[in-house]
């Protein structure tokens, strides 16, 4: 399966992308980022291809289907509009040191995706719907901003003590000022959030569609309604009450946290209608 | 007035209670956090499962908290109205006000508000003020809405806006999460929800509902002609499919084959493929012909099940097996005759006539098993489904004109210096994303400068 080599051949790329961002925060050289730009650019390039090989393959194998309906899919999927995301962030905030944080989450999730079934199997008739090409790709969006969003919370909080403690020397003074990075914890979400609703509203479509209910208080929908709470909970603290820096960032992190929850946790620890993803 | 102070009323108290957004973040946290047990704790599940893994005390504790159908729980939808109570008081305390805001601007740019702006620039021109004036409102009209002018004491103002819409998103937004309850509400109360079984070649007329305490008449007949299970070549399952009919004043109205992910629709009621099983036990088909080969009848014979033959004797079927001998599927069969000893033999599917080789009167050929079917189909009728979608949609513009839009006011001042010069100030903000804003706005200054040069 040539889908599969090349999905290989992103998780090194993530891998080592991620080593150089890393590493050009130890050394404090910018050209090694550089570098890894490059990386991810080149990452985005295969992983595209792989997603589109794959595809092509699931018609060559007479199953014909987008590659976005099991585990493993999911999960490059997530990992290729981490670095899409990431890419964008880069070149609009000009500071590469984003990398560092946000490229790991990439890399691991690609490494979690090997150890999975990588086959590609049929259909089961309840996923053969078109709403499972809306309801995933705006729901992994959701996820991918969320991620983001989190890795930049963390860079956050090492800047905020720094700047607290009046330092700006070492690998932390590297990163972008404060006022920066609690923008970037705030912008991520007021994206990730729509797209998070939208496929929320598209999963209750489908199951209005498919069962004839379009809320069910399923597990999968349950945790979803979580995670959107959490992030409401963010944006109102936020934007009314001035929440910012700190407590937001922390926010964040839970958010995420909760978002990993409702995207793998559900599948693998707890039961219910939604079981695809776990296959 | 200072004296007026007083303490509030406990109406004024309730009120403020209602209205602040700290009780909207406690509610979100509350209703996040609480939402977790029922995903932990599975719902609706008969008493025996929870007694097998929870302790008795640990059992009736849950119970009495309805942990184990907590999302219908009174407290449960008390949260809810409570979190619906304070979206619907923030709402009706801040819109006004909003709109207020939003209808009368402050289209003068005095000290204070100059004070209050971060984004602000002056400078001076020789000439005259009003037609700097003139000119500066045609600079802005270019990316902002036409500004408002106006002149009092010597000075001219110049207010401009743009994405005032951005102010409504969260209105747009809350107002459509009550619709969604709304329509919740209407298909909870004029809707029902039902699951029935139905097999091959049978109708209905009406539906169990409420887990079957009830039943629901539907006004018209269902029948199920037939239903299919198709396969991938790995043996997965591919599609579930059920032919149905529907019957209305004695006649076929409608006929559709659905599957998952395709419900038939009659009058507001929707049926789902849902499930699937066998409808009793297999029938083995069997042709009955004379020795010159004339047929005499065909039997259905199910296991064991006894069927006479007049003036010949009385045939059971009593073993079928997929592959006999390695001949294929099989049918073994006993045949008593009256004042004979039972005979007992195989009927092969592949080859009919074999049983001439028995020397019998009468030949018996195999001719396939058949299992009738039943299909598992949920029915609902939901008249709320299509006010829940409305508000689902306003959920999406309004976060979008939240977010993606932003309120972004620019004045200008023009007043007659003491040198002689016109002095000019331009101060602006936006409602969200300043650093996008501080971009535009020094697009805008270099813009307003360079008109009329």
């Amino acid at each position: 399966m040539s889908n599969v080599i090349l999905f290989n051949l992103t998780t090194v790329l993530f891998g080592v992308a991620s080593a150089l961002y890393l590493g050009a925060l130890y050394a404090k050289n910018e050209k090694i980022s550089a570098v890894g730009t490059w990386v991810c650019v080149l990452a985005a390039v295969v992983s595209t291809a792989a997603l589109g090989v794959r595809w092509y393959e699931s018609y060559q194998m007479g199953i014909g289907r987008i590659p976005v309906t099991n585990l493993y899919e999911s999960l490059v999927f997530f990992a290729w509009a981490v670095n899409l995301f990431y890419l964008i962030v880069e070149r609009k905030y000009r500071n590469r040191t984003f990398g560092a944080f946000v490229m790991p989450i990439a890399f691991f999730t690609m490494v979690f995706a090997v150890y999975n079934d990588s086959s590609i199997q049929p259909l089961v008739p309840a996923l053969q719907s078109y709403w499972l090409h809306i309801h995933v790709i705006t729901c992994f969006i959701g996820y991918a901003a969320f991620a983001v969003s989190a890795g930049v919370a963390v860079m956050y909080l090492l800047k905020a003590r720094q700047e607290n403690a009046k330092i700006s020397k070492g690998v932390v003074g590297l990163l972008p000022a404060c006022k920066v990075l609690d923008d970037l914890v705030y912008r991520a979400i007021i994206w990730g959030f729509p797209f998070l609703t939208a496929g929320i509203i598209t999963g209750a479509a489908w199951a209005n569609y498919a069962w004839g209910t379009y809320w069910s208080w399923d597990p999968k929908e349950t945790w979803s309604l979580i995670v959107w709470l959490v992030y409401a909970a963010f944006l109102h603290a936020r934007v009314t009450r001035g929440w910012h820096g700190k407590r937001a960032a922390i926010l964040s992190i839970v958010g995420f946290l909760a978002t990993i929850m409702c995207y793998l946790g559900v599948n693998l620890v707890l039961s219910g209608l939604h079981s695809y993803g776990g296959g | 007035m200072a004296d007026e102070k007083r303490t509030p009323s406990p109406m004024d108290r309730v009120w403020d209670f209602f209205i602040s957004v700290k009780l909207a973040i406690v509610t979100l946290i509350v209703l996040a956090s609480t939402s977790v047990l029922g995903t932990i704790i599975e719902q609706n599940q008969p008493p025996e499962k929870y007694h097998q893994i929870y302790e008795d005390w640990a059992f009736a504790l849950m119970d009495r908290m309805n942990l184990f159908d907590m999302y219908h729980s009174a407290w449960f939808l008390l949260m809810l109205v409570l979190f619906t109570v304070n979206l619907s008081c923030c709402t009706i305390d801040r819109f006004p006000k909003m709109l207020k805001v939003v209808r009368n601007p402050r289209t003068k740019l005095d000290g204070g508000l100059e004070k209050s702006l971060s984004l602000s620039d002056r400078w001076k021109k020789k000439g005259n003020l009003s037609e700097w004036a003139a000119k500066y409102a045609e600079a802005l009209s270019g990316s902002f809405s036409k500004p408002k002018v106006t002149e009092g004491g010597g000075e001219v103002h110049l207010y401009a806006e743009t994405g005032v819409a951005s102010r409504f998103g969260v209105y747009v937004t809350h107002l459509s999460i009550i619709i969604i309850f709304i329509g919740a509400i209407v298909g909870n109360r004029f809707g029902f929800k039902g699951y029935v079984n139905l097999t091959e070649g049978d109708s209905i007329t009406q539906v169990p509902v409420r887990g079957g305490i009830a039943m629901q008449n539907l006004g018209f007949t269902v029948r199920c002609n037939a239903f299919t299970l198709e396969t991938y070549p790995s043996g997965q399952p591919k599609a579930y499919k059920s032919d149905l009919s529907v019957i209305d004043g004695g006649r076929e109205v409608v006929r559709k084959t659905i599957v998952v992910n395709d419900p038939l629709q009659y009058k507001g009621i929707w049926f789902y493929q849902s499930s699937y099983g066998q409808a009793g036990g297999a029938t083995a088909q069997v042709t009955v012909a004379r020795k010159d080969g004339s047929q005499v009848r065909t039997l259905a014979l199910a296991a064991n099940e006894p069927v006479p033959i007049d003036g010949y004797g009385i045939v059971r079927g009593v073993d079928y097996a997929q592959n006999f001998q390695g001949k294929g599927p099989a049918l073994q069969v006993v045949v008593v005759k009256p004042g004979q000893p039972a005979a007992t033999f195989w009927l092969v599917q592949g080859r009919p006539d074999l049983d001439r080789e028995r020397g019998d009167s009468l030949v018996f050929s195999f001719r396939g098993l058949s299992t009738k079917m039943f299909t598992g189909l949920q029915v609902a009728k939901d008249p709320g489904v299509n006010i829940v979608w409305l508000g689902c949609a306003l959920m999406v513009i309004g976060l979008m004109m939240a977010f993606f839009l932003s309120h972004q006011r620019v004045w200008v001042r023009l007043r007659k210096g003491t040198d002689g010069r016109v002095e000019v100030v331009l101060a602006g903000t936006a409602s969200r994303n300043r650093l996008a804003f501080e971009k535009r706005f020094e697009k805008l200054q270099t813009g307003v400068k360079a008109a009329g040069q």
